[in-house]
């Protein structure tokens, strides 16, 4: 019992040396995952349903998105409370897209030669439901599991300077 | 508990150079040895054998009785300290520090453990988390260190890890680095050309030249007894005056100048009665006032001491430097006398010492 008590204070000492990697990590694999996801919903254009006002700022999201998911990676890596917040809150937006662009094409049809055709398949639109859904979970994952250390990174530093006052 | 045996090296390049011939040397356990030279005279050669980066020739390699002389690098139980630091300028301190036990698969706490021991013995804790490029030469230098301490190997090994601090930060470091002796009781192998490196640190020197083991002992066996010129020329700053004497007459006549013997020291030389050897002198066993004429070229003021460099006699004589205590004020073309306080006599052909042989 002792034993697990000490090899906790340790692991809880190494976090002021070592970096918080499961966060990044899991924030870059949120990236690729939304990565996935508009490499998926661009390729499934059916005649010219994409050519409007809402995928242009689909495109300029993404960019903004990998930008501030990036730049979370590198707050949560050193165990920043707030990035917990930003990241919560992209991963909500990867939610709130579902619903947007993918369930919009999904429902659409258009005239291609006479005929009408689904502009996003059954298929597809599961698809990239789950890459829009999973790259949420990394996100709040990730900052989930920041907001757990650096709380017991402040409690140990502070019991720390406690004892050592 | 590490003793390291080396006996008979040689080392022998591809195309037929050898860099080291018949090195033999026991190095106890807690012992620190200082192998010292000039540049090229094998010294940093033996300890890259030692470590298992160069291949041995010839002899063997013993660490505890085991033979070794095969071994690879990473089996040797040996961490070295190279002069260029090699930290992992992408890693912080502690990553750096870490790095070997972590490619080990060691548990993280006991890593922990360690890497938090050797930077408290290091003074490194409140730069745990700084990279190489945020510190200064000495701290990265200790990090290097820090790196082999937490490995606990048997022997540690040194290259030249001071040479690129500037004077001071030697000073500070090179003292570190035997309070780190002390403190770990480690066996320790330590390559320089910086003959105070040597003495300062030292257990035991090994002096080379050209490959060749010129003299093994103590720091002060080798400065006050000097197996050959060789020897004491380069241990002693200012290095010691030569002079080409002849010894007759119970005297010692050099160019322009005669040296009184004792009664002992006419002994020691009862063999070269008419033969010219050569006198050794070091800067400091001068002292002002004797017979001995010198005419000052040079004087230069260190606080404690004077540095006084010229000639005996006039300008044809034989150069002379003196380190006399003091301050003192001589001025270009002065004339003073000095005498020797000792002396040291080595063989004109072998340039071996010659010393009182035992009965």
């Amino acid at each position: 019992m002792t034993q697990a008590i000490e090899d906790r204070d340790i692991q809880l000492d190494r976090m002021q040396y070592v970096k918080n990697t499961g966060s990044s990590r899991l924030c870059y694999l949120g990236i690729l995952l939304n990565v996935l996801y508009f490499v998926s919903i661009y390729k499934s254009d059916v005649g010219s349903w994409y050519y409007q006002i809402l995928v242009g700022g689909s495109i300029v999201y993404n960019l903004l998105f990998m930008l501030m998911v990036f730049l979370a990676s590198e707050g949560v890596k050193n165990y920043q409370t707030n990035y917990s917040t930003l990241l919560i809150a992209l991963g909500a937006g990867q939610l709130a897209r579902i619903f947007i662009l993918p369930l919009q094409a999904h429902s659409a049809v258009v005239k291609v030669s006479g005929a009408e055709v689904a502009v996003m398949q059954d298929f597809q639109f599961i698809r990239v439901v789950i890459y829009l859904a999973a790259s949420a979970a990394c996100l709040i994952a990730a900052a989930v599991i920041n907001l757990q250390k650096s709380r017991a990174l402040a409690a140990h530093l502070a019991a720390k300077s406690a004892g050592q006052a | 508990m590490a003793e390291l045996s080396l006996q008979h090296i040689d080392k022998i390049y591809d195309n037929n150079v050898q860099a080291v011939f018949d090195f033999n040397l026991h190095v106890n356990d807690g012992e620190l040895i200082v192998l010292v030279g000039p540049s090229g005279c094998g010294k940093s050669t033996t300890l890259r054998m030692v470590a298992g980066l160069e291949d041995i020739s010839k002899g063997k390699l013993l660490l505890d009785g085991k033979d070794i002389t095969a071994a690879p690098a990473k089996d040797r139980d040996m961490a070295m300290v190279f002069q260029n630091y090699a930290l992992y300028g992408h890693m912080t301190v502690y990553e750096n520090m870490a790095f070997s036990l972590t490619l080990r698969n060691e548990n993280p706490n006991v890593i922990h453990k360690k890497v938090l021991a050797a930077a408290e013995i290091l003074g490194l804790t409140s730069q745990l988390n700084k990279k190489p490029a945020q510190l200064s030469g000495g701290q990265r230098q200790r990090v290097a260190m820090g790196r082999s301490i937490v490995r606990n190997p048997k022997v540690f090994l040194f290259d030249e890890p001071l040479s690129n601090l500037d004077a001071k930060l030697r000073g500070a470091t090179r003292r570190e680095i035997l309070l780190l002796h002390k403190r770990l009781q480690a066996t320790m192998l330590y390559v320089t050309h910086d003959q105070t490196e040597a003495l300062t640190l030292a257990d035991r020197i090994v002096c080379m030249s050209m490959g060749h083991v010129q003299q093994v002992g103590t720091p002060l066996e080798l400065y006050d007894t000097p197996n050959n010129i060789f020897v004491a020329s380069f241990i002693g700053l200012p290095p010691m005056n030569f002079f080409d004497v002849v010894f007759e007459d119970g005297v010692l006549k050099g160019k322009g100048f005669e040296a009184a013997l004792t009664p002992e020291q006419q002994d020691i030389l009862s063999n070269y009665v008419h033969k010219q050897i050569v006198l050794g002198v070091r800067p400091e066993d001068i002292a002002e006032g004797g017979s001995l004429p010198v005419l000052v070229t040079a004087n230069e003021n260190l606080g404690m001491n004077t540095l006084v460099h010229g000639y005996i006699g006039d300008r044809s004589g034989n150069r002379i430097s003196a380190k006399l205590r003091g301050w003192a004020e001589h001025k270009n073309g002065d004339r003073t006398t000095m005498r020797f306080t000792r002396m040291h006599f080595f063989d004109k052909d072998t340039t071996n010492a010659i010393r009182k042989e035992a009965k």
